[in-house]
């Protein structure tokens, strides 16, 4: 007769089974983004990811082990040997704090160590693969998108980061309203980007690829629609491309710039270009919010239902 | 002086129009609809079977610890499961909105909550779960527990005491408030500035959040005086420090911690209110103002609060394995030891919450090692249990599953909490699903020390056990649920969904989605077995009706008196021998022994002050949410006038005479905390005598 625990485990094991086929099923392609890092940085922080577990582990498996093992070993029913006087032992005190600390002590220096590599204002390991002159982004999140101004070549664009590779770029970030979090995943390491404050991320990718970037920092009601595409292309492509923004009809001047900072939600982030801006926008924009200039969000933020939902919508109302 | 909201004002009504109130919001009005059934479901019954008076006498006006106790934890079980609906809503939002194609009902663009609703709907979960259910269920707890383990008939402040827990669902109710008249914070329930302030939170919603926040603070920080004040003061004859209950001295740390931590957290937020009331510039991003100053300031109390809540959790494990080990616990000063080493290092993390706010890699590296040393203490916490179970003789009850789960979280919330720890993981996984899974392994190990708790103490309150199996049921299905949402969550973390998104853009992240959707299922299927346990426990009450040591095998000093616990506790104040003195007292074959002689002693009144100060502290909260001038600068003289008032009363309480204490002890009739008192009065008003006013 089995245990009544015992027949609970296998009467779940084929749900259980089931749900991490259906979890691991992504497993083959690159949604798992954190365990494909596509530059250096991000090795980095996926090897001190890798180095973290594996030294816990090397605590909490023999715990889980141990606690499964008496769980069965000394349950009542079984009649193992029972010892209700020991409680106390020196030798085991001294492992259970010793050990432990060795651990810390050993992890603290690798946090150290990943700290200095990885570090948004001067990763130490981008400074050896340095070559060329970093390419200068200035970050501007508004409610709700990102502006991408480069100033060396007076052109910006909404939501579409375009880096050549095999080249450091250096980015300084602020905000118009609220605190906002930059990150691409696989790219870069995070960073907040905060108004009336200016921070730094740096980052190099060695191949063409295309990822996505958001905010991780919550910002009001249009956040969820903060993506920005971050395009990774050849150097020739990319020389081609700052070209063809620069003749780009749209201009962004200080003036425009703070109508597109008015709350707006991009649905769909759909990306913009300009040409003809100025190399100084990002200081305006910070001495701007320094000295009190604010974007106020209405209490209600009327979302642009996209136009497929609304015939969808359209057509069941029909029905 | 007073800053402009949009918006009308008027100063009779303050904010407060029509069209405050939500009633085009088909999910609000169900809401209403359901809230107001349940609470008919409750007041029907009461009228019906005359039991207001009851009601007042010996409930909303008690002073008497475990009556304050039971009132916490109600309140805390009604809003943990407000919360779940909660979560039950986002789980259901984010499945539902998954991609561009994704439809959306009821006037969002995807899925059924358009960003704003969802937006209050995330930070409620948050701050329903920690403020106003994990904190009032833990507190009333301790409240119950530790007079009961140290041989008190009390707590040091009976009156604070229940001013405490009336303040504390003054808070609640401005929570529950926001849900029917206006709208809640829409910032999480962190608040990070400047999203608070007035510009990107034009309604009431960060309103109603700072001063529920703020008045149940005030309760807790009471709470945490009249605790430590009672642990330092109030202990039996004998009950040395090394004697003390580990229960005790984890609530003890926990509530140096409440002390000491939540005044910064009225700092940040009367900062904040300055801000949105008087026009100040401390969090805003311009004119001086410094948002970094708010996350920090909300932090150094952030994570000693975490630390707040979980050190009670540990406590009651500590309680629960040697207890269904029969074993003492293993090495107890050491326990000791590690609780008072996490309270202390949890002052020096918390730059954690926030490493990618750029302060370096030299300050990350200082926290991040800071992080990392509070490991060590809870590690051996862990190893101690392990050890308590070897060579023990273990009984698997509802409680012992429910702490031994909470072994297992601890052990995953902890390695990916090292994680977490290293600033270069840190930036990978910053306000990602990863973090949200981490720290919900460890509230959800409060929660199981929670049941754990109910499940112990409930005999010694009551006087007859919950239901065994449809306590496991319970445990079992909550424990599915655990499993699968949060293997689930992890995985998306990896995949890289980042928090509180009410639409999710990246359709690869479905299969995850419906997974957490099934592990939320659990979750409600576990509601009707909590559900079906009540009800069967209460039914078969008779049936189930144990002594003073429910479980045969208890060690510490709160098994000795009566189940369920009468009024004064203890009918003679006892001699402690020993740590776990129950156990003592049954390997000396002197558990029977019966006091040969009763003496008099003092007990408090009731009082309806408490409760006074509490409708007025509503008062208060809701004129200042509503900017209603005239209402809330009443309220606050009001509470000024009854405390005035109350300090000059002549109610000194009243003696209990030994011989009304003999004739309890010697009653058949169950004298717990659902009897009535006046019972006394009745029949004994003769052998009771009014305290002499000086």
């Amino acid at each position: 007769m089995i245990p009544s625990r015992h027949r609970r485990i296998t009467l779940f094991s084929r749900p259980l089974l089931f749900l991490s086929a259906l979890l691991l099923s992504g497993c083959s392609t690159v949604s798992y983004r954190l365990f494909h890092p596509a530059d250096s940085i991000a090795s980095v922080e996926w090897h001190y990811t890798i180095v973290d577990v594996v030294v816990m582990l090397l605590i909490t498996l023999p715990i889980t082990f141990m606690i499964a093992l008496f769980m069965w070993r000394y349950s009542k029913k079984r009649n193992a040997a029972y010892d209700p006087n020991w409680s106390h032992s020196l030798g085991l005190e001294l492992l259970m704090w010793g050990v432990p600390f060795i651990v810390v002590v050993v992890l603290g220096y690798y946090s150290y160590q990943s700290a200095m590599l990885v570090n948004p204002y001067a990763p130490t390991v981008l400074k050896s693969a340095e070559a060329d002159a970093p390419l200068q982004v200035d970050v501007v999140t508004t409610d709700w998108q990102w502006v991408f101004i480069y100033p060396q070549q007076g052109i910006a664009t909404i939501d579409d980061l375009v880096v050549p590779q095999g080249r450091a770029v250096n980015l300084r970030l602020t905000s118009t309203s609220v605190v906002n979090d930059f990150f691409i995943p696989q790219v870069a390491p995070m960073i907040d980007v905060m108004p009336g404050m200016r921070t730094k991320d740096a980052f190099e990718v060695n191949h063409a690829g295309n990822y996505e970037g958001y905010s991780a920092d919550f910002s009001g009601a249009g956040f969820s629609w903060m993506q920005f595409s971050t395009r990774i292309v050849s150097p020739v492509d990319f020389d081609a491309w700052v070209k063809q923004t620069q003749a780009s009809p749209a201009k962004l001047g200080y003036a425009q710039f703070r109508q597109l900072a008015q709350p707006t939600v991009n649905v769909g982030a759909k990306p913009a270009y300009f040409s003809g801006v100025d190399a100084d926008l990002f200081n305006q924009v910070y001495n701007a919010a320094l000295h009190g200039t604010v974007y106020p969000v209405p209490a209600e933020v009327p979302i642009p239902v996209p136009a497929k939902t609304a015939a969808a919508q359209a057509g069941s109302a029909h029905s | 002086m007073l800053v402009h909201v949009p918006g009308p004002w008027s100063p009779l009504f303050g904010r407060l129009t029509l069209d405050s109130i939500p009633y085009s919001n088909p999910i609000i009005i169900f809401a209403f609809a359901f809230s107001v059934i349940a609470g008919l479901l409750v007041l029907v019954p009461v009228v019906y079977y005359r039991k207001i008076g009851y009601l007042f006498r010996e409930w909303l006006t008690t002073v008497d610890h475990k009556k304050i106790g039971i009132i916490y934890i109600l309140l805390g079980l009604v809003m943990m499961f407000r919360g779940f609906v909660d979560g039950m809503m986002i789980r259901t939002q984010q499945v539902m909105a998954d991609g561009p194609h994704s439809g959306g009902v009821l006037g969002a663009a995807h899925g059924y909550l358009p960003p704003e609703h969802f937006d209050q709907i995330y930070s409620s979960h948050g701050t329903l779960m920690i403020i106003f259910a994990v904190t009032p269920i833990l507190t009333g707890l301790g409240n119950i527990i530790v007079p009961l383990q140290i041989g008190a008939r009390d707590m040091a402040f009976p009156m604070m005491n229940a001013i405490s827990l009336w303040l504390t669902t003054v808070g609640a109710m401005l929570v529950m408030a926001s849900l029917f008249i206006g709208d809640f914070s829409t910032a999480g329930w962190v608040g990070l500035a400047p999203l608070t302030e007035v510009s990107y939170s034009p309604s009431v919603g960060v309103d109603y959040w700072l001063w529920a926040i703020q008045i149940s603070s005030i309760g807790t920080t009471l709470n945490s005086i009249n605790m430590i004040a009672t642990i330092v003061g109030m202990r039996a004859p004998g009950m040395r420090w090394d004697r003390l209950p580990i229960f005790t001295w984890t609530t003890l740390s926990t509530n140096i911690i409440g002390l000491t931590s939540f005044p910064i957290l009225g700092v940040a937020l009367a900062l904040l209110g300055a801000d949105r009331y008087l026009g100040t510039h401390f969090f805003t991003a311009g004119l001086g103002g410094d948002l970094m100053l708010y996350t920090n300031l909300f932090w150094i109390w952030g994570h000693p609060e975490v630390y707040f809540l979980v050190l009670p959790a540990f406590g009651i494990i500590s309680e629960v394995i040697p207890t269904f080990a029969e074993k003492p616990l293993f090495g107890y000063i050491t326990m000791v030891a590690a609780t008072f080493a996490i309270a202390g290092i949890s002052w020096l993390v918390w730059l954690h919450h926030f490493f990618t706010m750029g302060a370096g890699p030299y300050v990350n590296t200082f926290f991040s090692v800071a992080t990392m040393l509070v490991g060590i203490p809870t590690g051996v916490k862990v190893f101690n249990w392990v050890f308590t179970l070897y060579r023990g003789r273990l009984t698997f009850t509802a409680p012992m599953l429910w702490a031994v789960g909470a072994l297992f979280l601890l052990l995953i919330g902890g390695v990916t909490g090292m994680m977490l720890a290293i600033p270069a993981v840190n930036y990978t996984v910053h306000n990602s699903v990863f973090v949200i899974a981490h720290f919900h392994c460890m509230v959800l190990l409060i929660a199981y020390s929670i049941f754990a708790a109910t499940g112990y103490w409930f005999p010694k309150v009551f006087g007859f056990r919950l239901d065994e199996r449809s306590g496991k049921a319970f445990f079992y299905t909550f424990s599915l649920g655990t499993a699968v949402l949060f293997i689930a969550m992890f995985a998306l973390g990896f995949m890289g969904e980042t928090r509180r998104l009410d639409y999710l853009y990246n359709t690869q992240w479905m299969p995850a989605l419906v997974v957490e959707e099934i592990g939320i299922g659990f979750y409600t299927l576990s509601c009707y077995y909590f559900a079906k346990m009540l009800y069967v426990s209460i039914r078969d009450r008779v049936k189930n009706r144990v002594g003073a040591d429910a479980w045969g095998t208890s060690r510490t000093l709160e098994w000795l008196t009566h189940s369920p616990v009468p009024f004064y506790n203890f009918a003679v104040t006892p001699q402690v021998n020993t740590r776990d003195e129950l156990s003592w007292r049954y390997a000396n074959k002197v558990a029977d022994v019966q006091p040969d002689h009763f003496e008099a002693f003092h007990m408090p009144n009731n009082t309806v002050v408490p409760l006074l100060i509490g409708i007025l502290g509503f008062g208060f909260g809701f004129g200042m949410v509503w900017r209603i001038w005239w209402m809330a600068g009443f309220s606050l003289l009001a509470i000024i006038a009854v405390v005035i008032y109350r300090s000059f009363a002549r109610d000194k309480g009243y003696i209990l005479t030994a011989e009304a204490l003999a004739k309890l002890e010697s009653a058949n009739k169950p004298l717990g905390v659902v009897a009535e008192t006046q019972y006394l009065s009745e029949s004994n008003t003769s052998h009771m005598a009014e305290a002499e006013a000086h």
